[in-house]
Order: structure tokens, then sequence, then C-alpha cells
């Protein structure tokens, strides 16, 4: 009796904390949003609804410049860090396992690392090579911290893969680059592509790491907004643009969603 | 597939350059005198630790504890109900649900921090509801504000490994008799542990190191390791001291991460 009185309270409280969850999670997002729509450029105050702020963003060369660098910066280091993280992942799953767990080990510090520690690590690097602080290292920064997620999401991938694959492949006269584009690598893709996503996450949204390896005027958007907090240069457009980037990624996910679940049924039919 | 394990050859190059030379170079900077902006002799010394008997930095150490104990904590009590909830849930909307809680990391760190500064400030958009929060400078607001951000963090480890888990095992403990409170302690909760683990990390490490945080919802006036880093090696140039502050956050990743290789050998719940 008394515990089925325990289970029920349990219950509440577990419903209670998702719904504490998701409000903490969410609220900032909304604020945000709300703030996007404000027609006053101080944000102590709402006056009204407006587009105005969204509109401003093609008006600010700065912010506009800000933006295009983030994406700049984000669909390159994706790119780049999905190719050669798969292809160091296909590397890491032919050696021994003793090899691969030590590998695993160099590959998996900065996903732990904290922020701040790869920051002022890749500064010191790159204040001894002879190379500029601006595009250039803010780009490998973010290639840099993306390829360990990409290796981390392929891996497991590989791992079902029936190991004769490859060879067979070879075998029935495949060329080596041929085995691996068309055998390999489609039977992997789910791993690839989900490796690719998490990289362009991580590289749109950085701030900490950006901050230690920018330079030379080259901004991205969360730069933009740490050198103007409380000046007045800071403008709302930023909490538009931010708006933007949450609706695409919900239209996304919804639809990636939905097509999942499509696939799913069509396979249950199958069977 | 053994004959394409040349292609990790490239990476553990990389990673050397990437990850083993900067712990080098935190270490040398650390232990000596070494301007890196101007290469040539240079001594070994100690005297540069003295900075750790200093009041503000010994403050910022002991803040950077407290917090990440703290918030870490709370994400766990938080966040463990919810992942189980998550996991064991048999809505059809639950990868949608698992779907939202990564969909913020979307939306821009720095300007979610933004969004709390601006609702605990007391004059805010909620003064027209008659509420003025008028948090900024208390530890609350840091709190609230690292749970916002690093709770996803804690949750999503656990769930993985919470959703992966052979329900039998659950079963087969209630069949034998055990009451559900103690197949919980006894059963589900020791073999989610690895996920324990890397959730605790995960948050533990980000907010001991945040920077931008503490400093916008404190007002400057509540002061973390992590400020204490941008400020030597942003603002005052000062690579020696600022790597001897990183080194102690260093020491701790590094004991951290060997605890998580103690339950998973290849970081299978790092993402």
């Amino acid at each position: 009796m008394s515990e089925k009185l325990t289970l029920r309270l349990s219950r509440v409280g577990t419903i209670l904390l998702v719904i504490f969850t998701y409000s903490i999670i969410y609220l900032p997002i909304v604020i945000i949003a709300f703030l996007s729509f404000n027609a006053s450029s101080r944000d102590q105050i709402w006056t009204g609804f407006s587009f105005v702020w969204y509109r401003e963003i093609l008006n600010n060369p700065r912010l506009l410049e800000a933006i295009q660098n983030t994406l700049l910066i984000a669909v390159l280091a994706t790119l780049i860090s999905t190719v050669l993280g798969t292809l160091f992942a296909i590397g890491i799953h032919g050696l021994s396992r003793k090899q691969r767990l030590k590998i695993m080990v160099l590959n998996n510090i900065p996903v732990v690392n904290p922020d701040i520690v790869t920051g002022i690590s890749l500064l010191l690097v790159f204040s001894l090579l002879p190379l500029s602080f601006g595009f250039q290292t803010m780009l490998l920064a973010h290639i840099f911290f993306c390829i360990p997620f990409v290796v981390l999401s392929v891996l497991p991938k590989l791992k079902t893969l029936d190991p004769n694959l490859y060879d067979a492949a070879i075998d029935l006269g495949a060329s080596r680059f041929k085995a691996l584009w068309l055998v390999i690598i489609p039977s992997i893709k789910v791993g690839i592509l989900a490796g690719s996503l998490i990289a362009f996450t991580m590289s749109i949204d950085d701030f900490v790491i950006s901050y230690f390896t920018f330079g030379d005027g080259f901004q991205n958007v969360s730069i933009w907004i740490y050198s103007r907090l409380g000046r007045r240069t800071f403008s709302p457009s930023v909490y538009a643009y931010n708006t933007l980037v949450v609706f695409v990624t919900i239209v996304v996910l919804s639809l990636f969603n939905l097509f999942g679940k499509k696939q799913k049924s069509i396979k249950g039919e199958k069977i | 597939m053994k004959k394409l394990r040349a292609l990790s050859f490239p990476y553990v190059m990389w990673m050397s350059l990437t990850i083993v030379l900067p712990m080098a170079l935190i270490l040398l900077v650390a232990f000596s005198d070494l301007n890196i902006f101007r290469l040539g002799s240079f001594t070994f010394t100690l005297e540069g630790f003295s900075v750790l008997r200093s009041p503000v930095i010994t403050t910022a150490i002991r803040n950077s504890f407290r917090f990440a104990f703290i918030v870490t904590a709370l994400c766990f009590l938080i966040g463990y109900p919810v992942a189980y909830l998550l996991a064991r849930s048999t809505s059809r909307h639950k990868t949608l649900f698992v779907t939202f809680l990564i969909l913020p990391v979307w939306s821009n760190m720095l300007l979610r921090i933004v969004a709390w500064e601006r609702l605990f400030f007391p004059n805010s958009i909620l003064n027209m509801f008659g509420i003025s929060l008028n948090l900024i400078g208390t530890d609350l607001a840091i709190i609230i504000g690292m749970i916002s951000m690093y709770l996803p963090f804690m949750i999503f480890p656990i769930y993985s490994v919470l959703d992966k888990m052979d329900q039998a095992l659950i079963e087969a403990a209630i069949d034998l008799g055990a009451s559900r409170v103690k197949t919980f302690f006894k059963v589900t909760l020791p073999l989610s542990f690895g996920g324990v683990v890397s959730g605790v990390i995960m948050t533990m490490l980000p907010a001991m190191t945040a920077f931008a945080l503490p400093a916008r919802l404190s007002g400057g006036r509540t002061l973390l390791i992590g400020n204490i880093i941008e400020d030597y090696f942003m603002r005052t140039a000062n690579f020696n001291a600022g790597s001897i502050v990183s080194l102690v956050m260093m020491v701790l990743m590094i004991v951290l991460y060997l605890w998580i290789l103690r339950f998973d050998k290849e970081g299978e719940t790092l993402i």
C-alpha cells in the first residue's frame, strides 16, 4: 500500500521535474524570441510588436558580416571535419584493439576538455606557428574540435559492418577508392550524417574556442555579441538572427523526425 | 579493412600537434619565464606559482569548485529522473521529446546568458507583470543560469545508457521478488553508472570553467577560474601566470577523464 503511494508520488514528482527541465532550458530562448519582436531597442520595456529588428539585420553591416563568417566557418568546418573524421575513423577501425583504445584516449580529450583549456591550447600552438590570427586560425580550431565528434559517431557504425565486406569488394575487382566509396561509405552514412550534424551544431554555436583564436577583425556572431555587451553598438537584431536560427532548426528537426518515422514504418511493413 | 589502418596515421600526427604539443607548452610556459611570442633563452622557475597564493585566485578557485559542485548535484537530481522517464517512455513522441532537449544547443549560448541577465536585472520586461527579480550579483543567478545551460549535458549520457539497457534485467529482478525501489537501486542505477559519470563530468567541467556566464550574471562581482584565465590570456597577456592557473584545470580534467575511462573505454557515452 505504501509502496503504491511512493510510486505515485515519485511519478508526479518526475513529471514536475520534466516540466521544470523544459522550462528552464527554453525560457531564455523564449525571452530572446520575445525581445526580437519588441519595437523598443531597450530590453526592459515592451513597446509593441514589430519586425524592425529582422529588417535591421540587413542594415547592420558588422552583424551581417559576423553572421556570414559564422555560417562560412560552420559549413567549411563541417565539410572538412566530416571527410577527415570519416577517413580517420575508418583507419582507426582497422587498428588492433589496443592501438585503437590508445588513439581514442587522445580523440576524446577535446570532447571532455573544458573549452577554455582547448582555447588556450590552440592559442599557444597558433602563436608558435607562422599563422596570423583570423579566419584561418578560427577555421583550424573549429575543424580541430569537430573531428572527434565525427570519429565518435562513425566508429560504432563501422563496428556493425561485416569485416569481410571491404576485402570482398577488392577481390571482386574494385579499386581501393571504389571499395571505400561504393561499399563502406554507404553502409555507414547514418553515422557520417549524425557526425556532421553534431559538428555543424558545435561550430555554429561556439564562443569560447573562437574567442581564443580570433583576430584581425574576423568576428563570428558570438564574438560580435561578447564585444558589444553593455555597449551602445549592441543591437537587438542579433535576437532576430537567433530566433531565425532556432525556427529553421525546429522545422528541419521536425522534418527529420517525420521522415525518420516514415522510413521505419516502411521497413516494418516489409518484415 | 585492416589495410586501411594507414588512414589513421595522419590523425595521430595531427593530434600530437594539437593535443600533446599544447599540453607540453602549457607545462613549459607554467614552469619557466618563456615568452611564446619572442622565443629565445628562458630559465625554469617556480616563482610564478606564487600567484596561486593570491587571495583573488584562491577565491576564484574556491568559487569554481563551489558552483560546479552545487550545479552538478542539482543537475543530477533533476536530470536522472528526467532521463529515466524519457528512456522508459512508450509515447510515440519520445524521439521528439529527446530532440527538443538537443535543440537549445542551436541557440547561441552567450545570447541565452544575456537573456537570463535581462530577466535578472531589477528593471526587466517582467516589470509589466509587477515582478522585479533583481538577482544580478547573487549566487542564485549563477546557479539558475548554469542549470539552464548545462542540464542537457547531464541528461543525454544518462538517457542513452538507460535507453540501451536490457529491460529483461529489470523484469527478472521484479520476478525474483525485489521491490521496485530495490530493483532501481540494485539493478538500474548501478548499470547506468557509466552514463552518470559522463554526465557529471560534462556538467562539472563547463560549470567550473565558465567565464562569460559568471561575469554577466554576477555583474562582474563573482570571479571563477575561467575569469582569471581569460584575464591573463586575453587582457594582460601574461601567458606564464595564465598557464599556471590553467594547469589546475588541466590536472583536474585528466583525473576526471581517467575516471570516465574506467567505465567507457572508447567514449561511447560522450555523444
